[in-house]
């Protein structure tokens, strides 16, 4: 827990101080139209420097969740996460190709086959069912359009 | 009694078996596109335009707005059951209404969300049946500064009293301005905190991190737990509705503040969510139950649900009145009067009194009609969360997946949400504070705009926060709320201080 404690802090403090920087770029003084571009974010990046460099401190001297032992994600647990985050993320990535209907049928499919282990007609009629609903109301119904994906632009969906 | 009389007229329009079939089936279709994210009010009022076109305008527009109640109502439910929020402004209930549900008070969080909606739009149609013009002239008298102000006093009402590390609720706090700046600066054109990549170019939105935050962070949450949603069971019987209305008279304070903050808020365009986000922070602030909130309290539910159907009235008062919508639902109405060749305006009331008081009326019957319908919807609602969890969890991110993109109708914001779903993750077990960093998402552009705006007026003196008769008191008490944590501190070191003293 403290490790990933001490790696938030440090990216946490990284955004603030790329906050700090990007302001003084963009000024942050007083200029034509009142208070420049940089003016309202600088206060936010000196705040989240500030802030940043205690929460480190702390979790260095182990303050807090830092002084928990147990691993941030426990054993046991990583599979089942990896297990949920990673599909959604293929589904989004295959979002990208074959469209977001397509990708989500699969993904209910395998989800529900392969992690809950529902029967083939179950998953089959679930799986189908969904997206075309969804792809009626939104598509159709409320002219909605969902992502089409690059490779399937010669489908009439 | 001019006004009575007109509503009376506006009643009798309002309740004729058309036109109450008519919000009937406007309330259904809007508790519908209110639950589902991505669909909201406005989307739903625009398809529904070429249909009013065979109808007459005041049937049509008594459509249009039942559609926008039935929203009002239905945006919370998913919030409540999935801590997914299907309607922007439902997004502060889910602090407290979730949790709830999660206790396995889902049924009382719903009916309690209900209750405040009915309550909220009472407040809302009161005002706008009778007092129009003064609450018009009252908000106008609040400027930048002021506005400032009250923001300032939002903060400190959630920030001050919240989260077990105060830094890091101070750094989550401005990472959320900080993303809310992301993008083109509307002042000065130039671009920020883009580093030449074109994807941040259109900033972040805080519906795509909330559905992240929230609904995949807590999804993550509960799959390394065990595959399961554990006592999320929503059974809606007589007796939860029995415990909130006891429930809505213990905390009437909270319900009638938030009507009013609702109320008030909903006259600038896109009042809604930050007046929910406000009533919230002010009943936690007001309470004596302060360590209650976040885990289920059911004042936390009043407030910001009772402040969003509140605003969401109101936000008519504008439209007719000036011709200024103050929703988008509002102005996508707006634009169907226009269409069926109506102008807005003082002149509406003299030219058009049935079709204006049929719609007041129907502010007042739509209220009724909402109530009974969602209560009838909750549990079929709530039966879905009966599924599997396998089955559920994949349908839970096909729905964000949806609601992500159709916000801007942009990929990269599906990505976004993907990777929110893992800060939310990482910062729920870290405890990073969340709701002050979302509040700072969502209102960062407008207090950074009035805050500017403030200093311009001023030409950079910043005692213009500090000018009577409204900034003043406002900043005070955001100082001292902000500042609780340190002065009960303090009083508390005095105290044992003292009781040593008298031992020694």
């Amino acid at each position: 827990m403290r490790k990933a404690d001490i790696v938030t802090a440090v990216v946490l403090l990284g955004i603030g101080i790329l906050l700090d920087i990007d302001s003084l770029r963009l000024g942050v003084g007083w200029g034509m139209e009142g208070p420049q571009a940089g003016f309202w974010p600088m206060i936010m990046g000196v705040g989240m420097t500030i802030g940043g460099v205690i929460v480190l401190m702390g979790a260095i001297r182990r303050k807090g969740v830092s002084r928990k032992t147990d691993p941030f994600i426990p054993r046991e647990a990583i599979k089942p996460v990896l297990q949920c985050v990673i599909p959604a993320a293929l589904m989004v990535l295959f979002t990208e190709y074959i469209g977001l209907y397509l990708a989500a049928g699969i993904y209910l499919a395998v989800y529900m086959r392969w992690i809950g282990k529902h029967s083939w007609v179950t998953v089959l009629i679930l799986s189908i069912t969904i997206p075309a609903a969804s792809y009626y109301v939104f598509d159709k119904v409320f002219l909605i359009p969902m992502p089409q994906g690059s490779l399937m632009g010669w489908l009439p969906f | 009694m001019d006004i009575f009389g007109h509503l009376w007229m506006g009643l009798q329009i309002a309740t004729t078996p058309f036109n109450l079939l008519v919000g009937l089936a406007g309330i259904v279709l809007g508790v519908i596109v209110g639950v589902l994210p991505g669909l909201g009010g406005a989307n739903g009022c625009a398809i529904l335009i070429p249909l009013t076109f065979v109808m007459p305008p005041t049937a049509a527009v008594i459509l249009l707005s039942s559609l926008y109640w039935g929203a009002l109502y239905g945006g919370a439910i998913t919030s409540i059951l999935f801590n997914i929020p299907g309607e922007p402004w439902a997004v502060a209930v889910i602090f407290d209404g979730y949790p709830m549900a999660k206790k396995g008070e889902g049924g009382k969080a719903l009916t309690a969300s209900f209750f405040a909606h009915f309550i909220g739009g009472l407040f809302g149609a009161v005002l706008l049946t009778f007092f129009a013009p003064i609450v018009a002239e009252f908000s106008l008298r609040f400027g930048p500064p002021e506005t400032f102000s009250v923001m300032v006093l939002t903060f400190s009402a959630l920030v001050g009293l919240g989260g077990k590390s105060p830094m890091k609720t101070l750094v989550a706090t401005c990472l959320g301005f900080a993303m809310a700046a992301v993008g083109i600066d509307i002042v000065s054109g130039q671009l920020r905190f883009t580093y030449g990549l074109t994807p941040l170019m259109g900033g972040f939105n805080f519906i795509v991190a909330v559905i992240g935050l929230f609904g995949l962070g807590e999804i993550f949450l509960t799959v390394e737990e065990g595959l399961k949603m554990e006592g999320v069971k929503a059974k809606l019987t007589f007796k939860d509705i029995g415990e909130v209305l006891g429930a809505v008279v213990k905390y009437w304070k909270t319900v009638v503040m938030g009507s009013i903050v609702g109320v008030w808020m909903g006259f600038k365009p896109g009042g809604a969510t930050p007046a929910s986000f406000m009533a919230y922070g002010f009943a936690k602030a007001g309470s004596a139950e302060k360590d209650q909130f976040g885990k289920g309290h059911i004042a936390g539910v009043f407030a910001p649900e009772a402040a969003a159907h509140g605003a969401g009235t109101s936000a008519l008062l504008p439209m007719i009145t000036l011709g200024i919508p103050g929703s988008p639902t509002a102005a996508v109405i707006l634009g169907g009067l226009m269409i069926w060749g109506l102008q807005p305006g003082p002149m509406l009331f003299k030219d058009k009194p049935d079709f204006v008081w049929g719609l007041i009326a129907s502010t007042w019957t739509g209220l009724f009609i909402g109530l009974v319908v969602v209560l009838a919807f909750a549990p079929a609602f709530a039966a879905v969360l009966r599924a599997p969890f396998a089955i559920l969890m994949p349908i839970i991110v096909f729905v964000c997946a949806m609601g992500a993109y159709a916000v801007n109708n942009r990929m990269i914001d599906v990505w976004y949400m993907i990777i929110f779903g893992i800060i939310g993750y990482a910062f729920k077990k870290l405890e990073y504070s969340m709701a002050p960093m979302l509040l700072a998402l969502v209102l960062g552009d407008m207090a950074e705009q009035t805050f500017r705006q403030s200093l311009i007026m001023s030409q950079g003196s910043l005692w213009i926060f500090l000018k009577p008769p409204i900034a003043l008191p406002l900043m005070i008490a955001g100082a001292v709320i902000g500042c609780w944590p340190l002065i009960s501190m303090v009083r508390d070191r005095m105290r044992t201080a003292k009781k040593a003293a008298a031992k020694a």
